[in-house]
């Protein structure tokens, strides 16, 4: 069967403190992220191969040579990569391919992001990130969209779906952004080390109805990083490394804005993605299967959506597993036990790694207060774009 | 600071007859002559079947709000003055979906299915703009 299931390990991962990093510049955020994984990994920059590196917004416009420069990677192939938010969990799925293909042994995969000094708070809106994709279609796609925006689209339809009237829905996404908070609050390098509650989430100031503040993810400073080798190889650098079960990333047509057929209560790229990442490890029956995951919870109603479309819920039964507790950190299957992007923090090309760190520390039992119980496979869920248009990756790790 | 200027639409020689009828305040889609599919947005030929026999045709310009949202909070931008505003997905009569905004009413009582007509708002010299009211 083709895939890439248990043929490239990790053996050393690194992550900073994600947050208002005003002392460290992108290149202080990368060295540290490295250096961690190097440590951890036992081996240094000589031992190296190839590197894989992440930034959607940081170190333009040619930072593949500042990267091997800062690094001292000299002579070294590093290529730098960008797939929207989902640029760190690509950097991680083109370092695995370098290893499973035979081109290389040893990979570097690291993402970075320095977003706070950018002048804003938040991203910048369509009007102007657009102008660098100014093209006659997205004239009909978009324009006086913000961030936010495109995700409330989502929830207010899934809202009118299910027969949820909009204090019962935004108080069902606020536990899911109050289960994170909680989850992060144990992590001592998330960003938003703060308890909320569901009452605090439905008072706070409206951002894009019917999403509030809580709702919605920040944005970080921060960088991660990854280091994999050939399966057969990884035991000989430490005693406990990781497989990579699958890594499988979906596109969609951007097209959800205009195609009539487009369903504004789910994401099809997750369910694709989700899907052949399943067929890739081997998993039947994820909610039994999967022990815990990181998901991508720019927005409540993102995770939310996430849960029915990797199978962890039935369509429409996100309300019935949220007030279960399925998804807290001492329930059937943890979700975000590092705090997400939404406690986290969210450098957006650092996020994925960030997932696959959790991940990775959680199967080493190394999570502290955090710990799951005795996990075997972990999932991380990574989405660059908007509803409607957006890239998915769903990566599968674990012993 | 300099004031951030509305953008405008990028208008490419098949979409020409949709922004010359929005500023005669008219709203067109086109129209497979082969395959009898509605399309939109404007296209070089028919995504569905490939014919180029595509005609301009008017729409009733009614339709419903599939999904929405109101827009509160914003980085700097250009629409930041015109907070709260209700960026919708319209579905019209004729099948086709537009994204637009709901205007000409309180935006909070904006809801899903909530049936609307086109109205035009003139942007400047060269463009209107075809968006939504409530019936």
């Amino acid at each position: 069967m083709k895939g890439i299931k248990d043929k490239v390990a990790i053996i050393g991962m690194g992550c900073t403190k994600f947050g208002e990093n005003w002392d460290m510049s992108f290149d202080d955020l990368i060295i540290d992220a490295v250096y961690e994984a190097y440590e951890d990994a036992g081996i240094g920059p000589d031992d190296i191969d190839a590197v894989w590196m992440g930034s959607y917004w940081s170190n333009l416009p040619a930072p593949s040579q500042p990267l091997a420069t800062t690094l001292k990677l000299d002579y070294k192939p590093v290529t730098r990569l960008e797939n929207m938010c989902a640029t760190a969990s690509d950097a991680l799925r083109n370092a695995v391919y370098g290893v499973a293909s035979g081109a290389c042994d040893i990979a570097l995969a690291v993402g970075g992001e320095k977003l706070k000094d950018s002048g804003y708070s938040g991203l910048p809106t369509d009007d102007l990130a657009m102008g660098l994709v100014s093209t006659a279609p997205n004239t009909f796609r978009s324009r006086n969209f913000t961030a936010p925006s495109h995700f409330a689209m989502m929830a207010t339809r899934y809202f009118e779906r299910y027969g949820l009237s909009p204090e019962e829905g935004r108080e069902m996404l606020a536990k899911i952004m109050v289960k994170n908070h909680r989850n992060g609050m144990l992590s001592p390098k998330a960003h938003f080390r703060m308890p909320i509650s569901v009452e605090l989430v439905l008072k706070a100031p409206m951002i894009a109805w019917p999403l509030g503040l809580f709702d919605c993810c920040g944005v970080s400073d921060g960088a991660a990083a990854a280091i994999v080798v050939r399966a057969d190889m990884a035991k000989s650098f430490r005693p406990d490394p990781v497989r990579i079960k699958a890594c499988q990333i979906a596109v969609g047509p951007s097209e959800g804005y205009l195609n009539p057929n487009h369903d504004w209560t789910m994401v099809k790229e997750t369910w694709v993605a989700g899907q052949k990442a399943y067929e890739e490890a081997g998993i039947k029956d994820p909610r039994a299967e999967i022990s815990m995951a990181e998901v991508h919870d720019c927005f409540s109603i993102t995770e939310g959506v996430i849960y029915e479309d990797l199978v962890f819920s039935p369509r429409g039964g996100m309300r019935e597993d949220i007030e279960a507790g399925t998804f807290e950190l001492g329930g059937e299957l943890p979700v975000n036990m590092d705090g997400g992007l939404k406690c986290f923090g969210h450098p957006i090309g650092a996020t994925g790694l960030r997932m696959t760190y959790e991940l990775y520390k959680q199967l080493q039992e190394k999570a502290g207060d955090r710990q799951v119980k005795n996990p075997e496979i972990g999932l991380s869920h990574n989405l660059g774009g908007t509803p409607g248009g957006c890239t998915i990756s769903v990566n599968i790790i674990g012993h | 600071m300099t004031a951030i200027e509305k953008p405008v639409p990028v208008v490419n020689p098949w979409a020409k007859p949709f922004w010359d009828a929005a500023n005669r305040e008219k709203l067109v889609f086109q129209h497979c002559n082969a395959c009898s599919k509605n399309i939109f947005y404007p296209r070089i030929a028919c995504p569905d079947c490939f014919s180029d026999d595509l005609e301009w045709i008017e729409a009733s310009g009614k339709g419903r709000v599939y999904t929405y949202t109101v827009v509160e909070s914003n980085a700097p931008s250009a629409f930041v003055d015109d907070m709260p505003y209700v960026v919708a997905i319209v579905k019209l009569a004729e099948g086709i979906q537009l994204l637009s905004n709901i205007v000409g009413c309180d935006p909070h009582s904006v809801v899903c299915e909530m049936p609307v007509e086109v109205v035009f708002e003139r942007l400047n010299n060269e463009f209107t703009l075809p968006k939504f009211r409530p019936i």
